[in-house]
């Protein structure tokens, strides 16, 4: 099925139809069992009774962890609707092969191996790209993780020319000492000094090409990355095949807090090195576990804050917004096109105020505490008070058909925009009640908790 | 010595020509100074460039260091080191002045704007909080000053919204919520309100300056900014920097420097009279400067026809107000400004000379959430802060 921006744009007659499609969602709530609490209801529009997450939480979930977006409406409600018992894991399966799967995860991986052209790490551009490439292929191939790590420790060659060969390019720090820490960082979990002795034989020259530089190892009797590598496979292998396990569990589940929902790592281990340590199996697992269904009312499951990005990309999907992306660093100058997903920016030095306000990380360390999804008052005061959002969410309360809805409609239908669900009982009274003007209903629910969490 | 109780911090950006600005050379011949001119000024002995008639007026008010320097000529690490103090690489990526300083102050300030505020844009080629994190981070306002009104988007709510309606779309907002306990996300609302409730957006209201004063400054993004910044002084903000892009002049160099100077003379020249008049000046230091120089010798071969290149090994600042003296000129250049005669001044001098003016010991430690051992400075090499203009 194909992802269409028609829907988030959509005009209401899309809508309606769709609505048809869910048995009328206009005036009817949806398969909520849940006794509605204070609040509107919203937390029975989150959990079922049983403590696990509704159909329509589910959705959002799944498409922000795997695809790093928001469904659309209709998606979402197609999820809703569906009566297959296996709608989970068909929906988990086609979004692991979907190229969002690949965007999103590249993005994160970029952050833990520190791209960006500009200072402290200086890759340059036409090696940001190149890497960022190589990634992406990485990802959406589902290669092995131990013969990437090969490739990465053993690349020698031009960064412009070699992608694998930016790995060792990629530290602030270009010592021994400084390699042994992003490898071990990025291979085992933790940065140490103590395989400095496998790096001391990297060297740099440049060429007389701008911003090419040549990554070889020196020849000479120590040990060399390769033989690096071949310890990943050997006397520290455990350690190695448990990093990335603790790396999706981060940024799926967040730091381990007691009473929190949280699949086994064990057994999620079992799965990545049987599988020939590969990511979408690993991936899959999780999000097919039991913690994984749990809700975030009760359940224990833990809500995480969008990333910036995918905030930003949430925002002008829904608004039909675009960014204005320019780079006046590093140079030459960059222009993206102005309807670019942020999550697509492959070069770190590239940002915007938006996305350094909401914590997108530096990607100078690799360290997964760099990317800081924390909620702050600026962002909140930006969230109650821009000028520009305000304008962005007037844009989806002047489409003529949206105009032409009542208050029932109007009201579900920015309520499935913006939270992939549609109104409760409870909400459509408050909204009724407040005579509160459509444009600002839109600016409370870009304001709620459910809008800016995956809860 | 009273401490200073704010920093602004008016950023060149691209590194200005010594030679049209603090250091001009009137005996170097054309091919240096391209036949313009110095003037003296209201400091006896002091002169500068004739592009600064305003500035020349009130040099009482600042000093001048003619004999900066330091060894990077690109611009990345020579922002990353001016505004750090620390050289490049390490695997460490250290806060800008602007966010120490603003850390240190933080708690004497207290009021609802961040205590460190840059005007319009950030600079962009690192992060200037580095790894104090993103709770030291500068609020970057966006916007245009120059305009009726400067929307700080974030701080000044939108147009078109009466204070009724934005309390009554709070009332429906809370009663849609479900209730989730305390939160940061809780915390922050409440935080954020505040600030919505207090007067901190009437600081960028531009709009409440007669017009007489906001033409002084100069109808410009560099001149209206630094009205803006003697509105956050007044506030009581700690440090506010202005990034004022436009001096890498490597062609069209006397074109863009005519232009940038005339704007950068009144909105200097305004400010630094302006902060004197309201008493504010003995308590703001008020500095200019970029990341470097700019080649002495003008390139006239192509591509360059008329340009000059990044110059590192000698360029000059203004530092004004905030326990500094006004008047005198530190350091010297040598004929061309080719390089420092007497007195070399390095970042880490100068931004320490900063610091202590603002009661921040530079040798003390510097509290950060890592947990790192580290003086707010680094070891300052033997050039000496600057004492001379010291108050």
């Amino acid at each position: 099925m194909n992802v269409s921006r028609r829907v988030f744009l959509g005009d209401g007659a899309a809508f309606s139809a769709l609505c048809a499609l869910a048995g009328g969602c206009a005036s009817q709530n949806v398969s909520q069992k849940g006794t509605a609490a204070a609040g509107g209801g919203a937390a029975s529009a989150l959990e079922n009774a049983d403590g696990t997450a509704t159909d329509s939480v589910m959705a959002r979930r799944l498409y922000l962890d795997i695809c790093g977006r928001i469904p659309t409406v209709e998606e979402s409600l197609l999820y809703v609707k569906s009566s297959d018992p296996a709608k989970r894991e068909h929906l988990v399966d086609r979004l692991l092969d979907s190229p969002g799967f690949a965007d999103y995860w590249s993005m994160r991986y970029c952050d833990i191996l520190r791209v960006k052209s500009e200072f402290p790490i200086n890759l340059w551009p036409n090696a940001v790209y190149v890497y960022h490439r190589r990634i992406r292929e990485f990802i959406a191939g589902d290669e092995r993780w131990d013969a990437f790590a090969a490739a990465l420790l053993g690349a020698q060659g031009s960064n412009f020319r070699v992608p694998e060969a930016n790995f060792l390019r990629a530290s602030a720090k270009r010592t021994p000492e400084g390699l042994s820490e992003v490898a071990s960082l990025t291979f085992l979990g933790k940065a140490t000094e103590e395989f400095a002795d496998f790096f001391r034989r990297v060297s740099y020259k440049g060429t007389r090409e701008w911003k090419e530089e040549i990554v070889w190892v020196e020849p000479g009797d120590g040990p060399s990355p390769s033989d690096f590598a071949r310890l990943l496979s050997g006397r520290l292998e455990e350690r190695f095949a448990r990093a990335p396990v603790e790396r999706v569990l981060h940024w799926m589940f967040g730091e381990r807090a007691e009473g929190s929902a949280r699949p086994a790592e064990d057994a999620l281990v079992k799965t990545f090195r049987d599988s020939g340590y590969r990511l979408k199996p690993l991936v899959r697992e999780v999000v097919l576990s039991a913690a994984y269904a749990r809700g975030s009312v009760t359940g224990g499951f833990p809500r995480r804050r969008l990333d910036a990005e995918v905030l930003d990309d949430a925002i002008c999907d829904i608004t039909g917004a675009t960014r204005d992306y320019q780079s006046i660093a590093p140079e030459p100058f960059t222009f993206l096109p102005p309807d670019r997903r942020s999550i697509l920016i492959e070069d770190g030095s590239i940002s915007n105020a938006f996305l350094l306000l909401f914590g997108r990380p530096a990607r100078d360390s690799g360290e997964l505490s760099e990317r800081d999804n924390r909620v702050t008052p600026k962002q909140r005061l930006y969230l109650f008070n821009s000028g520009s959002l305000y304008s962005r969410l007037g844009r989806v309360v002047s489409r003529p058909n949206f105009q032409r809805m009542k208050t029932a409609e109007a009201t579900n239908y920015l309520y499935r925009l913006f939270l992939g669900r549609s109104a409760t009982k409870e909400e459509h009274k408050v909204v009724a009640s407040s005579k509160i003007r459509m444009r600002d209903l839109a600016w409370c629910l870009v304001n709620t908790r459910e809008f800016l969490y995956r809860c | 010595m009273k401490p200073a109780k704010s920093v602004i911090e008016i950023w060149l950006w691209g590194g200005p020509c010594q030679l049209e600005t603090f250091d001009p050379k009137p005996a170097a011949g054309v091919d240096y100074n391209n036949g313009l001119k110095a003037i003296p000024t209201a400091a006896k002995g002091m002169e500068i460039h004739e592009w600064l008639p305003k500035l020349a007026e009130c040099a009482d008010l600042f000093s001048v260091i003619r004999s900066m320097t330091h060894p990077h000529f690109g611009h990345e690490t020579a922002t990353y080191l001016m505004q750090t103090g620390r050289n490049p690489g390490g695997g460490t990526t250290y806060p800008a002045i602007g966010a120490m300083i603003s850390m240190m102050k933080a708690k004497e300030y207290g009021g609802d704007l961040p205590p460190f505020v840059i005007l319009t844009q950030g600079k962009g080629r690192f992060s200037e909080v580095g790894f104090l994190g993103e709770k030291w981070a500068p609020l970057v306002t966006g916007g245009n000053p120059v305009g009726q009104d400067f929307v700080v988007d974030g701080i000044v709510p939108p147009g078109g919204l009466t204070q009724k309606q934005i309390s009554e779309r709070f009332d429906v907002l809370e009663s849609l919520e479900a209730p989730s306990g305390q939160d940061d996300f809780a915390a922050a609302g409440a935080a954020a309100r505040k600030v919505m409730s207090g007067n901190a957006a009437k600081t960028f209201a531009l709009s409440l300056e007669p017009e007489s004063v906001r033409r002084r400054y100069g109808r410009t993004r560099i001149g209206q900014s630094c009205l803006a910044a003697r509105r956050l002084v007044e506030y009581g903000v700690p440090y506010i920097t202005i990034n004022v892009p436009g001096w890498d002049s490597h062609k069209r160099h006397f074109e863009t420097m005519k232009r940038a100077t005339a704007d950068m003379d009144q909105a200097v020249s305004a400010l630094l009279e302006d902060l004197k008049a309201k008493n504010l000046l003995d308590g703001t230091v008020v500095w200019v400067s970029g990341e470097f120089g700019r080649t002495p010798r003008i390139q006239r071969e192509a591509p360059w026809n008329g340009g000059r290149n990044h110059w590192c090994k000698c360029f000059s600042a203004l530092i004004a107000g905030g326990g500094f003296r006004g008047g005198c000129v530190v350091g010297r250049s040598n004929d061309t400004t080719d390089a420092v005669a007497e007195r070399p001044v390095s970042p880490v001098d100068f931004l320490g000379s900063i610091c202590e003016v603002c009661g921040i010991d530079p040798d003390g430690p510097l509290p950060n959430p890592r947990g790192l051992k580290l003086n707010v400075m680094p070891e300052a090499p033997a050039s000496g802060r600057l004492r001379e203009i010291y108050a």
